[in-house]
């Protein structure tokens, strides 16, 4: 019930927020604070034992009524002390693939001194709590799965804490407008990309010379006949295709069109499959998408970047 | 959602913490209630322990269920019912044991906490010592230390330290706040609904009927009674007689208060100046209070009786402090009603018969009443031994018995057999019991009334002369009198305490100490009431006529407090002091602002510099020097405090227009 109150607040206050430039500083407007369940539970006790010492006139009883009443007093200030002046900025976000889990950080730091037990979490996520040393910076890893490719909002944390006995909830807002990427599912079952979108290219010769060679594999069809290892042919083997190891400039396009598969999203996987392999074999390859050509490339980067672009595809570009 | 850290609740050490602390605040009732509610806590704590220790499962539910109907059916068995102080006590330790035994959350882990405050209540319902006191403030610090525990520590259990020093921290910043509650919350007179009839058991003191025994029980007893402070000297030892009950009512065996009120003039002659005394009584739960002789005031909230009685108008439940007056030089009830004559002379024809037979003999042989109360006083004087353990009285004539057979007795064997003989021989008399003497605190000049000086005494009746106190075991044991009960009973063991062999060794110091501490604490802590609280905000400058001042000087003081503890713990969170170097460089910048010369952001106190000197040649030199001063601080190795203070100086005296 307290929890739906402190939502309502939450949405009437932060109603059309844009997301906030890092760092943010929790001070001291931002910051708000209930009794907990406890903390109410705590208060009804009191009463009782207020009622018990004034019946009993019992002096210690009062003692112990009035210490622990201010001790919750002490407490709420001490719990809203521990989010105070916090500083908090967007932490590192992997890109994923989609049915994975999205690691969101946020790095926490307390310019004065230690907080405890300080948690953040996404709307009805398990909250993650880390301690702060004093002029030290903390990380909270918040676990969300995306189970979609495109980009997986993180929406607006709250941060907040019971330290130190739970009797108050101090809790704030933000929002970075964090986002994690989160690249198509690749199919392994739609094999290698078709070798024929090599061949169709008639712009690039891919062979400088024999020294680039590096081996031989089956032959598929569609493979160049300026390819096929005709001396090998020669000796008895097999029909074989020479694969060369700087493909630099044999522009494999991973195109969009080949991607035969029932639905634009399962086209999508394909195309992740396809960019993981022929980068796991040290292939150069471009990627064709309906309104997106990317140039032939190697390495992480370049991978990163197809990825990218398969995840996001038909969404509207980030402003 | 849960409260604590996720895993925190069940954490062993957390566990374990928040049965240590439960089982110290039960303690204290092991002694106090029946044996095997303490040992049945025990076996649950012992039990969780284990199940917290071994990782076992908690026991089954139908086996919490029965345990408790168990528990509440051994209550009621044990005490008849279940409310009350003691009885609810019982069932609260019993069922604090069940909730230890089923918890399994983070809620039912703080609730068994919360149920620990309540059991630290319970515990203040039977003692509010000091030492209990300090024993349970360290039980509260344990069970804050629990709730700390709970809240803190991220994927590991927090040590030691880190569950008491933020526990202890909390608790001594509540420290000011609770003092203003304490002093500035309202007090009401008396209890808000009716007491449980065992509120008050356990406590000594006087009853309203005398048999031959009861008061030699009451000396055992070294519960304190009440204490006075006198305004200047005590008067003599011999003088001091506390007075409580008059016994009148007399059925041959017991002497009672008479049921009706006993009222009437109260003619009596004083001479010299009234004695005046303080008294604080610690409670007794009956009516009566205690003063010296004839008073010559009587508290607000009681009345006194024609006999000298005072009595309050509520049973004395909560400690009494009160002002008196008394006059031990006077002269009272010269005339005496037919009525009170009638009462103070009857008793029953066929019981004691010799008693009475020896009275009407000492009548018929004297001519005067004096002659009989001389010839008793002789009796008890010459065959009379004075003992604590005196035989027991087991026949329907224990007065005969006593006097004739055993002639062994205490106060209330002479002060009964006497006033029966006094009445044989026509002359009234009453019996009144109340105290004698006490033990004056040389550090607080403080006269400390113990139930071990209870005393039984008698006082007659004469023509011409009024009530006349004659004390009968002042002829047997003049000591007891004289100097006090210790002195009477002789150095050996009939009264073996290790304190009354020590009267004047470092014991007795150690305890007068002790005893001035504890009247501190009785006056100021726990007999706080409303009259204290008035005269304490008086003697303060505040005079509170109702309470809705009082909520008002609450709210205020309150609000005070609050601010500056909340201040003290906020200061400290502002950013460290600015750099001395940088507020002086800034004001540097702006003076020369003011003249037009503005510092570009971009620009460097070296470019600046350049710029001054062209555009201010005749503060140029200055400039330089705190500009040198300022990079040094800045960019350099850093300058020392009296440098900084230069700069600052400096740049306070630089004048660039």
């Amino acid at each position: 019930m307290f929890a739906n109150a402190r939502q309502s607040i939450a949405d009437w206050i932060f109603r059309a927020r844009t997301p906030e430039s890092p760092p943010v500083t929790l001070v001291q407007r931002r910051i708000f604070i209930l009794p907990t369940k406890q903390g109410y539970l705590f208060g009804l006790v009191l009463l009782v034992l207020l009622l018990a010492s004034i019946n009993y006139a019992l002096s210690l009883g009062f003692v112990l009524t009035f210490l622990l009443a201010a001790m919750g007093a002490v407490a709420m200030l001490h719990t809203w002390r521990n989010l105070a002046h916090l500083r908090l900025r967007p932490g590192r976000c992997d890109p994923v693939f989609a049915g994975d889990t999205a690691q969101f950080r946020v790095v926490l730091e307390s310019p004065s001194r230690e907080r405890y037990a300080v948690a953040i979490r996404r709307r009805e996520g398990e909250p993650a709590f880390v301690d702060v040393r004093a002029t030290e910076h903390a990380v909270a890893t918040l676990p969300v799965p995306a189970p979609r490719r495109g980009r997986l909002r993180c929406g607006r944390l709250e941060i907040f804490t019971r330290y130190p006995v739970g009797l108050f909830h101090a809790w704030s807002y933000f929002d970075f407008g964090l986002a994690a990427i989160v690249y198509p599912r690749p199919s392994p079952e739609a094999g290698l990309p078709p070798q024929q979108t090599l061949a169709g290219n008639d712009e690039g010769i891919p062979v400088p010379g024999d020294e680039d060679f590096a081996f031989l594999r089956p032959y598929h069809a569609g493979d160049s006949p300026r390819l096929i290892a005709w001396k090998a042919l020669a000796r008895g083997d097999d029909l074989l295709t020479k694969e060369f190891q700087a493909t630099a400039s044999a522009e494999l396009w991973l195109d969009w069109i080949d991607a035969r598969a029932p639905d634009p999203e399962a086209r999508l996987s394909v195309l992740a499959h396809w960019v993981m392999e022929t980068e796991r074999l040290g292939q150069s390859y471009g990627l064709r998408l309906p309104g997106v050509s990317i140039p032939p490339g190697r390495g992480e980067t370049h991978r990163a970047r197809c990825l990218e672009a398969l995840a996001l595809h038909g969404e509207v570009p980030e402003t | 959602m849960s409260g604590a850290i996720p895993n925190a609740a069940l954490d062993v050490r957390n566990v374990m913490w928040l049965l240590a602390a439960m089982a110290f605040v039960v303690a204290p009732h092991a002694f106090r209630l029946p044996e095997w509610v303490g040992a049945f806590f025990a076996l649950v704590v012992g039990w969780r322990a284990w199940i917290a220790w071994r990782a076992a499962r908690n026991p089954p539910r139908w086996l919490v269920l029965a345990l408790t109907v168990g528990a509440v059916a051994a209550t009621f068995f044990a005490w008849g019912r279940i409310m009350g102080r003691d009885a609810g006590t019982t069932l609260l330790v019993l069922m604090a044991a069940m909730k230890l035994l089923e918890m399994k959350t983070s809620r039912e882990v703080v609730l068994a906490i919360h149920l620990g405050f309540v059991l630290v209540m319970t515990n203040f319902l039977f003692s509010q010592s000091i030492p209990l006191g300090i024993y349970m403030l360290a039980c509260v610090w344990l069970f804050v230390a629990t709730l700390v525990g709970y809240h803190r520590g991220v994927g590991r259990t927090p040590t030691v330290r880190e569950r008491l020093v933020p526990a202890g921290m909390l608790l001594a910043q509540a420290v000011p706040l609770m003092l203003v509650f304490f002093i500035l919350f309202p007090r009401v007179q008396g209890p808000l609904w009716a007491l449980p009839q065992d509120a008050r058991a356990g406590i000594s003191g006087l009853s309203d009927t005398m048999t031959p025994g009861n008061i030699s029980k009451l000396i055992q007893s070294e519960a304190t009674a009440f204490r006075v402070q006198f305004e200047g000297d005590i008067p003599p030892y011999h003088t001091l007689y506390w007075r409580g009950p008059v016994l009148w009512a007399f059925d041959g065996r017991t002497w009672k208060v008479p049921d009706y009120n006993i009222s009437g003039s109260l003619a009596y002659t004083r001479s010299e100046r009234p004695v005046r005394y303080v008294v604080t009584v610690e409670p007794h739960g009956m009516h009566w209070l205690f003063s010296l002789d004839v008073p010559g005031t009587v508290p607000a909230f009681a009345g006194l009786r024609h006999d000298l009685q005072i009595r309050s108008v509520r049973p004395v439940d909560v400690r009494v402090r009160y002002e008196m007056t008394s006059w031990l030089d006077y002269r009272y009830g010269e005339n005496l009603p037919a009525m009170f004559r009638k009462l103070a002379l009857s008793f029953d024809e066929r019981r004691n018969p010799r008693t009475v037979a020896l009275g009407r003999q000492w009548a018929a042989e004297s001519a005067t009443p004096t002659e009989v109360l001389a010839r008793a006083l002789r009796l008890f004087n010459s065959q009379f031994t004075y003992t604590l353990e005196p035989p027991l009285l087991t026949s329907d004539d224990p007065y005969d018995e006593f006097l004739f057979e055993a002639k062994r007795g205490f106060c209330e064997h002479y002060a009964g057999s006497f006033a029966l003989l006094m009445r044989a021989a026509g002359i009234p008399s009453r019996v009144v019991t109340g105290y004698q003497g006490g033990e004056v605190n040389p550090l607080s000049r403080e006269l400390l009334v113990r139930q071990a000086d209870a005393h039984a005494w008698v006082e007659v009746w004469l023509e011409g002369r009024g009530w006349v106190r004659i004390d009968p075991t002042s002829a047997v044991s003049p000591d007891r009198i004289d100097s006090g009960i210790n002195a009477a009973l002789g150095p050996i063991g009939v009264f073996p305490s290790l304190i009354a062999a020590d009267r004047l060794g470092v014991l007795a110091n150690m305890r007068f100490v002790w005893d001035a501490l504890n009247s501190q604490w009785n006056q100021w802590v726990l007999g706080y009431n409303v009259d204290r609280q008035r005269q304490f905000l008086a003697s303060l400058g505040l005079e509170i006529a109702d309470w809705t001042k009082l909520a008002l000087w609450l709210t205020g003081a309150t609000l005070a407090v609050g601010g500056l503890v909340g201040l003290g713990l906020v200061l400290r969170d502002l950013p460290v002091r600015r750099d001395p170097a940088v507020v002086a460089w800034e004001r540097f910048c702006a003076k020369l602002a003011r003249t037009g010369l503005v510092r570009a952001p971009h620009e460097g106190p070296v470019d600046f510099l350049a710029r001054i000197e062209a555009a201010r040649p005749a503060v140029a030199a200055e400039a330089r020097a705190i500009v040198e001063r300022y990079v040094e601080a800045r960019y350099g190795p850093g300058i020392t405090r009296p440098e900084s203070r230069d700069l600052l100086a400096r740049v306070r005296r630089f004048r660039p227009a």
